[in-house]
C-alpha cells in the first residue's frame, strides 16, 4: 500500500470512530449535531429580523449562508486547537502521522456541518429559494472553506503545542470575531470608516463565496470571492506546513 | 518460521552517524525574591526563558540484517526510546541518516486506547488500522487477537472502564498479531498481570522470531537474554557497546554500578 492510501484509510477509520464516539453517551445522539445550529439559527433569525429589524430581504437564506459556515469554522477551530496536545500519548505511542487525527477531526466536523446545513437549508430554500446555479456550485465554497479551516486548525494546533495560551486566545478571538465578521449583517452595513476591519478579516472572505452562491448569485462576484478564499486557504495551509516542518521534532517532544 | 516478505540478505536497517538535538526550556523559580535578584543581576534575562541544546543521540551508526534481534540497553535518559522513535520515523535526525526497508512496526506504550468512549473491540479495530495497514483481512486479525486477550465479554465494554491490566491485555494482543521486517518494541512486557504475561510472552516471542530485525528496548537482562542475539548499550546518547549478548549485559551492569 502506498503511504497516501494508508493515510486515507487511517483518516477514514478515525473519522468513523470519531463520529461513533462523539454522541455515544448522549441520549439525543445525532440530534445534537443539528440542535445547536438549528437553535442558534432560529434565535438569531428572530432577533435580527424581527427585534432589530435589519431589513435584509430574504433574511432566512442570508443568515443561513453565513451562520452555519461560521458555526463550522468556530467549532472546528475550538476542537482542533488542543487536539495534538490531547492526543500526545497516542502520537508518541506508535508511528502514525499526527495529521491523521487532525484531518479526521476536520472531516468529522465537516460531515456534521453538512448534515445540519442540509436540514436547515431544505425548509428555508422551499420557503424562499435562491439561484439554482448558485446551489449547484455550492460544493466549491464548501471545499475551499474546509481546506482553509484545516490549514488554520493545523497552524493553531501546532502553536498550542508550544504556547498553551493559544486555545484561550482562539476562544476569545472567535467570540469577538463573530461580531466583527459579517455573519448576521451584510457587509455594506459597515460604515466606511470601519470598512478596513472587514477587509483585513480573513474569516469574512471565507464566508463570502457561500453568501455569493446561496443568497445573491452573480457569476463574476462568485468567482472573485472564491479566488480570494482559495488564496487564503493556500496561505493558511502553506504557513501551517512550513511551521510544521520547521518544528516537527519539537512537536513530538512537547505534546 | 522466518518472515519471508523480504527475500534478499541486505541490511534492513542502516543508521549513519545519527545525531539528534533538541532545544530545551528550563523553568525558573517564580518567587519574588529570585525574580528581583535576577532582574538586578541581568535585566534582559527576565524577558526570555533560558534555553539549551540537548544532545540526545550522538553519532550513532548501526547496521542490522535479517535475523538480528538487538537488545537496546542503557540507563534512564541515555536516548534509547528517542533513538527508536527516530528509527521509526517519528523524529527526524538533526544530522546523519536512517535507512529502513520493508514493513516496520513500532510500539512505545502498551496501554493505549484511541477512543475512551468506544469499546475494546472498536479500539482494537482502529489500532489494527494503524498498526497493520498492509494486512487485507484485518477483521480476522482483530477477532483472533480479541480471543487471545481473554477479555471475554469485556471486549464490548467502553475502553474508559478498563483497568491498566485490561488495557495492556488488549494492546499486547493486537501488537503481537503479525511479524514484520523491522519490529521495534519498547518495554513491551510491562503492564499485564503475571498470568497473562506468561501467555503473551510466548505470543510476542513467536512474532519476534518470525520478524526480520527486532529492536528490543529493555532494562531487564533476563528479557534481553530471552529475546536477543545482539546488544547495543547507549550511554549519554552515544553507542558505548555493540556486540554479543552476555558481554553487552555485563557492560550495562558495570555502567549502572558506576553511575550509582
Amino acid at each position: 500500500m502506498t503511504s497516501r492510501r494508508v493515510f486515507v484509510a487511517q483518516v477514514r477509520a478515525t473519522t468513523a470512530a470519531n463520529l461513533k464516539s462523539r454522541y455515544r453517551q448522549t441520549i439525543a445522539g445525532f440530534l445534537w449535531v443539528v440542535f445547536n445550529p438549528l437553535v442558534m439559527y432560529g434565535v438569531q433569525s428572530l432577533v435580527f429580523k424581527h427585534f432589530l429589524r435589519l431589513g435584509v430581504p430574504n433574511y432566512g437564506l442570508f443568515l443561513l449562508s453565513g451562520l452555519l459556515p461560521w458555526i463550522f469554522i468556530s467549532q472546528t477551530l475550538e476542537m482542533c486547537t488542543s487536539l495534538l496536545v490531547v492526543s500526545g500519548k497516542l502520537i508518541k505511542s506508535f508511528p502514525v502521522n499526527p495529521l491523521v487525527y487532525l484531518v479526521a477531526q476536520v472531516a468529522d466536523n465537516t460531515i456534521n456541518f453538512l448534515a445540519a446545513f442540509t436540514i436547515v437549508l431544505i425548509p428555508v430554500w422551499s420557503h424562499s429559494p435562491g439561484s439554482a446555479i448558485g446551489l449547484l456550485v455550492l460544493p466549491l465554497p464548501l471545499l475551499v472553506l474546509t481546506a482553509a479551516v484545516f490549514g488554520l486548525a493545523w497552524l493553531l494546533a501546532t502553536l498550542q503545542v508550544f504556547f498553551r495560551d493559544t486555545r484561550y486566545i482562539v476562544s476569545f478571538a472567535l467570540s469577538i470575531a463573530f461580531f466583527i465578521t459579517p455573519v448576521f449583517y451584510p457587509v455594506d452595513m459597515v460604515p466606511e470608516k470601519y470598512g478596513w476591519i472587514t477587509i483585513i478579516n480573513p474569516l469574512r472572505w471565507l464566508l463570502e463565496p457561500f453568501r455569493c452562491s446561496l443568497y445573491a448569485f452573480e457569476p463574476a462576484a462568485f468567482i472573485r470571492s472564491l479566488a480570494i478564499a482559495a488564496a487564503i486557504a493556500a496561505i493558511f495551509i502553506g504557513l501551517a506546513a512550513f511551521f510544521w516542518r520547521a518544528s516537527r521534532n519539537a512537536v513530538y517532544l512537547n505534546v | 518460521m522466518p518472515y519471508t516478505l523480504m527475500s534478499d540478505a541486505g541490511p534492513v536497517l542502516v543508521l549513519d552517524k545519527v545525531n539528534l538535538t533538541f532545544k530545551t526550556d528550563y523553568y525558573r523559580s517564580g518567587s519574588f525574591r529570585d525574580s528581583f535578584t535576577r532582574l538586578v543581576k541581568d535585566p534582559l534575562s527576565v524577558l526570555s526563558t533560558p534555553r539549551d541544546r540537548l544532545h540526545v543521540t550522538r553519532n550513532v551508526s548501526l547496521s542490522a540484517k535479517i535475523g538480528e534481534r538487538i537488545g537496546i540497553m542503557g540507563l534512564n535518559g541515555s536516548g534509547k526510546t528517542t533513538l527508536c522513535r527516530c528509527i521509526a520515523g517519528m523524529y527526524l535526525p538533526t544530522t546523519g541518516s536512517v535507512e529502513r526497508r520493508g514493513i516496520m512496526r513500532a510500539i512505545f506504550d502498551t496501554s493505549i486506547g484511541i477512543h475512551a468512549e468506544l469499546t475494546g473491540r472498536e479500539n482494537a479495530r482502529l489500532l489494527a488500522e494503524f498498526m497493520y495497514p498492509e494486512v487485507e483481512d484485518k477483521h480476522s486479525l482483530v477477532e483472533d487477537a480479541l480471543t487471545f486477550s481473554g477479555l471475554g465479554r469485556f471486549v464490548d465494554v467502553p475502553y474508559r472502564n478498563y483497568s491498566n491490566g485490561m488495557q495492556a491485555r488488549l494492546c499486547l494482543s493486537i501488537i503481537s498479531a503479525c511479524p514484520c521486517d523491522l519490529l521495534i518494541l519498547d518495554e513491551v512486557f510491562d503492564g499485564a498481570d503475571s498470568h497473562f504475561r506468561e501467555k503473551v510472552t510466548a505470543r510476542i516471542l513467536n512474532v519476534i522470531r518470525g520478524s526480520g530485525v527486532v529492536l528490543f528496548v529493555s532494562h531487564s537482562p533476563e528479557q534481553v537474554r530471552l529475546v536477543c542475539n545482539r546488544v547495543l548499550v547507549l550511554d549519554k546518547g552515544e553507542k558505548a557497546f555493540d556486540g554479543p549478548v552476555e558481554e553487552g549485559i555485563a557492560f550495562y551492569e558495570r555502567l549502572a554500578t558506576t553511575q550509582e
